[in-house]
C-alpha cells in the first residue's frame, strides 16, 4: 500500500517499474501465488487502451511539441511519453493495493484501524462492509450459477444483452441483500451490541482482539520511515519536480533522437 | 425456579392479519432441556423469538401478554442483560456471523458485555474446547464447512454462559454427520452444564430422548406440552399435526394398539430394545384380545 501511495508523487516511469519489480518480489517473499496476477491483465490492457486512445485522439499540442507519425497517425512525444509515464505510475499503485491485499487480511486493517482509537462504531461498520461485500459476491456466483444450471449460455450472448442480464441480477442481490441485513442486525441485538461501544452502566466495551496485536518498537519504526518517505517524496516532486517526466532518463533520451 | 413463563402471550406481525403467536402460556423450569416441534410457520420461532427478546424489540407488530425470564419482563430488560441470560443460536448460523474470523466471532458478545480480556481469555480456551473449533480460531467463518459454521454459533453463544440458550433448528442445513456432532455437544451440555436448553428440531428421533419435556406449536398456540413418555402417547393426534413420532415409540405403540404391549413408551432405541426383549420372555409376552 505505502509502495503504491509513493507513485503517487512519481512520474519517471522507470522508478515506477523498479517499484512493481519490488512488489512483485516482495509478494513472492510472501508465497502469494504469482500466478493469480493474470486475472488483473485484462484490466491492465484496458487501461492501456483507454488512456493511450484518449492521449492519441485529443493531444492538444503545443508548438513545442514533437511530432511522430505512426501509420499515419500523429503522436505527440510529450503527449505519448506523458501518457506512458502516468499509465506505469497508475499500474505501480494497482500493484500496491494489490500487495497490500494479498499480505494482510481484512483483520489486520481492522485492527491497524482501532488501534488508531477510531470509533468503534466506525471500524465496526467498516468490518461489515467488507463481510457484505463478500457475501454479495458469494450471492452473485451463486445466482449465475443457478442460470448456468438452467441452461444460460453467457459466451453466446451479445454485450448488451450481458449488461441487460447483470442489471437483471440487481434485483434478487438487493432483496438478499436486505434480508441479510435484517438476519446481521438480529445477530448483533442477541449478542447485546450498542452502536456506542459503551457496556451497561456506561463503561467501554472490551477490545480482546487488540490485545492479540501488541505495537513492538520496530512497528514503529517502520511507520516513522514510510511515512518520511511518503512525505519527502511529496516535498520532493512539489517543491523540485524531482521525480517529474523531465527526469526520466527514457524521455531524455527519445528527446535528444527527436532534436 | 422458572426460568422461562409466558402469559396470555400473542404476537402479529406488521402487515399481516393473523396473530402469528395467539394465548400461549407455558413455563419452562431452571435447568431442563425443552423441545419445541411442529410443522413449519406454525409460530415455533416466533415463539422463541418473543422469550429471546427479538420481539417485539427487532420486529414491527402488535405484541399481547407478557414474558418473564427469571422473573424479569423482558421488555423491561436491556438487550446486554438479554444477551447475558439468553442465547440464541439461529438456523441458518450464516446469518448471525457478523465478524472476518472465528476468534472475533467468539469473542464479540463477551466484548459487548464488558468481561475483562482475562476473563474472556479463558472463556475463549473453554469454549473451544468443547466444540472442537480451536483450529478454526483464524479462519473466516464463512469459509469452514455447515457443520464447524454450526459449532462455531453454537460456541459464540455458549462463551456467554447464558442460562438460557435457544437454539432455533439447529441441524436444519447439515448432513447427518453434522447432525449427530450437534446432538453430541447437546447432550454434553445438558450433563455437565447447568444451562436451560431450548431447541426447535424437526428430528424428533433425536432430540426426544435428550427433553425433559416437548411442546407441539399448531396454528400459532401450544397444542401439546408434555414429557416424552406421554407426549407420543396419542399417536393419531400427533400424525395429524404434522409430527411423526421415534421409530421405536411407534414400534411399541403399534404393538400397545394391536394388545401386545401395556408398558411406557420408550423414545429411543436401546429402551424399545429393552421392552421388546422383556415381551419374548416366557412370562413377559402379553397375547391381545382380538
Amino acid at each position: 500500500m505505502f509502495l503504491g501511495a509513493v507513485s503517487l508523487f512519481i512520474l519517471v516511469p522507470e522508478i515506477n517499474v523498479v517499484l512493481i519489480i519490488l512488489i512483485l518480489l516482495f509478494l513472492i517473499w510472501a508465497k502469494v501465488d504469482i500466478s493469480g496476477l493474470r486475472i488483473y491483465l485484462p484490466l491492465t490492457v484496458t487501461v492501456a487502451i483507454f488512456m493511450f486512445a484518449i492521449s492519441t485522439a485529443f493531444p492538444g499540442p503545443k508548438p513545442e511539441y514533437h511530432p511522430f507519425k505512426v501509420l499515419g497517425i500523429t503522436f505527440y512525444l510529450e503527449v505519448f511519453y506523458f501518457t506512458f509515464a502516468s499509465y506505469w505510475r497508475l499500474m505501480a499503485m494497482l500493484f500496491g493495493t494489490i500487495q497490500y491485499f494479498s499480505t494482510n487480511r481484512e483483520r489486520d486493517t481492522l485492527v491497524a484501524i482501532r488501534t488508531l482509537k477510531v470509533p468503534f462504531v466506525v471500524t465496526y461498520f467498516f468490518s461489515l462492509a467488507l463481510r457484505s461485500a463478500g457475501m454479495f459476491l458469494e450471492d452473485m456466483h451463486t445466482i449465475r450459477e443457478a442460470e448456468r444450471a438452467r441452461g444460460l449460455d453467457e459466451s453466446a450472448m451479445s454485450l448488451s444483452d450481458r449488461a441487460k442480464l447483470y442489471g437483471m441480477y440487481m434485483i434478487p442481490l438487493f432483496t438478499l441483500a436486505i434480508r441479510r441485513t435484517d438476519e446481521i442486525s438480529n445477530a448483533l441485538y442477541a449478542r447485546g451490541y450498542t452502536p456506542s461501544g459503551k457496556i451497561e452502566g456506561g463503561g467501554k466495551r472490551s477490545d480482546y482482539i487488540l490485545t492479540q496485536y501488541p505495537i513492538r518498537v520496530v512497528d514503529i519504526v517502520l511507520i516513522v520511515l514510510m511515512i518520511g518517505i511518503f512525505i519527502l517524496a511529496g516535498f520532493l516532486q512539489i517543491r523540485y519536480g524531482y521525480f517529474s517526466m523531465e527526469h526520466s532518463p527514457l524521455y531524455q533520451f527519445l528527446l535528444s533522437r527527436f532534436s | 425456579m422458572i426460568a422461562v413463563s409466558t402469559q396470555d402471550l400473542g404476537w402479529k406481525y406488521a402487515g399481516r392479519n393473523n396473530f402469528a403467536i395467539e394465548h400461549v402460556n407455558l413455563e419452562i423450569e431452571e435447568n431442563t432441556f425443552t423441545s419445541i416441534v411442529g410443522p413449519n410457520e406454525h409460530g415455533k420461532t416466533t415463539l422463541v423469538s418473543c422469550i429471546k427478546g427479538l420481539i417485539p424489540n427487532s420486529f414491527n407488530g402488535v405484541w399481547r401478554g407478557k414474558v418473564e425470564i427469571f422473573g424479569k419482563d423482558t421488555r423491561e430488560i436491556s438487550a446486554q442483560t438479554l444477551a447475558n441470560e439468553i442465547g440464541f443460536v439461529f438456523a441458518d448460523p450464516e446469518a448471525q456471523f457478523t465478524s472476518m474470523t472465528v476468534e472475533e466471532e467468539l469473542v464479540f458478545g463477551l466484548e459487548n458485555i464488558g468481561l475483562p480480556l482475562n476473563e474472556i481469555k479463558d472463556r475463549l480456551e473453554w469454549v473451544t474446547n468443547i466444540t472442537l473449533v480451536s483450529d478454526l480460531l483464524d479462519k473466516p467463518p464463512y469459509e469452514i464447512s455447515g457443520g464447524q459454521k454450526q459449532r462455531v454459533a453454537i460456541a459464540s453463544v455458549l462463551a456467554m454462559k447464558p442460562r438460557i440458550i435457544i437454539l432455533d433448528e439447529p441441524t436444519s442445513m447439515l448432513d447427518p454427520l453434522g447432525k449427530d456432532f450437534i446432538f453430541d455437544i447437546l447432550t454434553n451440555l445438558k450433563k455437565e452444564q447447568d444451562l436451560t436448553i431450548i431447541v426447535i428440531e424437526h428430528n424428533i428421533e433425536q432430540v426426544a430422548p435428550l427433553s425433559d419435556q416437548i411442546i407441539l406449536m399448531y396454528k400459532g398456540n401450544i397444542a401439546k406440552m408434555a414429557p416424552p413418555a406421554t407426549f407420543f402417547e396419542d399417536s393419531e393426534f400427533l400424525y395429524e399435526q404434522g409430527i411423526n413420532p421415534p421409530m421405536a415409540t411407534t414400534f411399541l405403540d403399534q404393538l400397545k394398539r394391536n394388545k401386545l404391549y401395556d408398558g411406557g413408551l420408550p423414545v429411543n432405541l436401546d429402551d424399545a430394545i429393552r421392552a421388546a426383549e422383556s415381551l419374548l420372555k416366557p412370562n413377559g409376552y402379553r397375547k391381545g384380545t382380538s
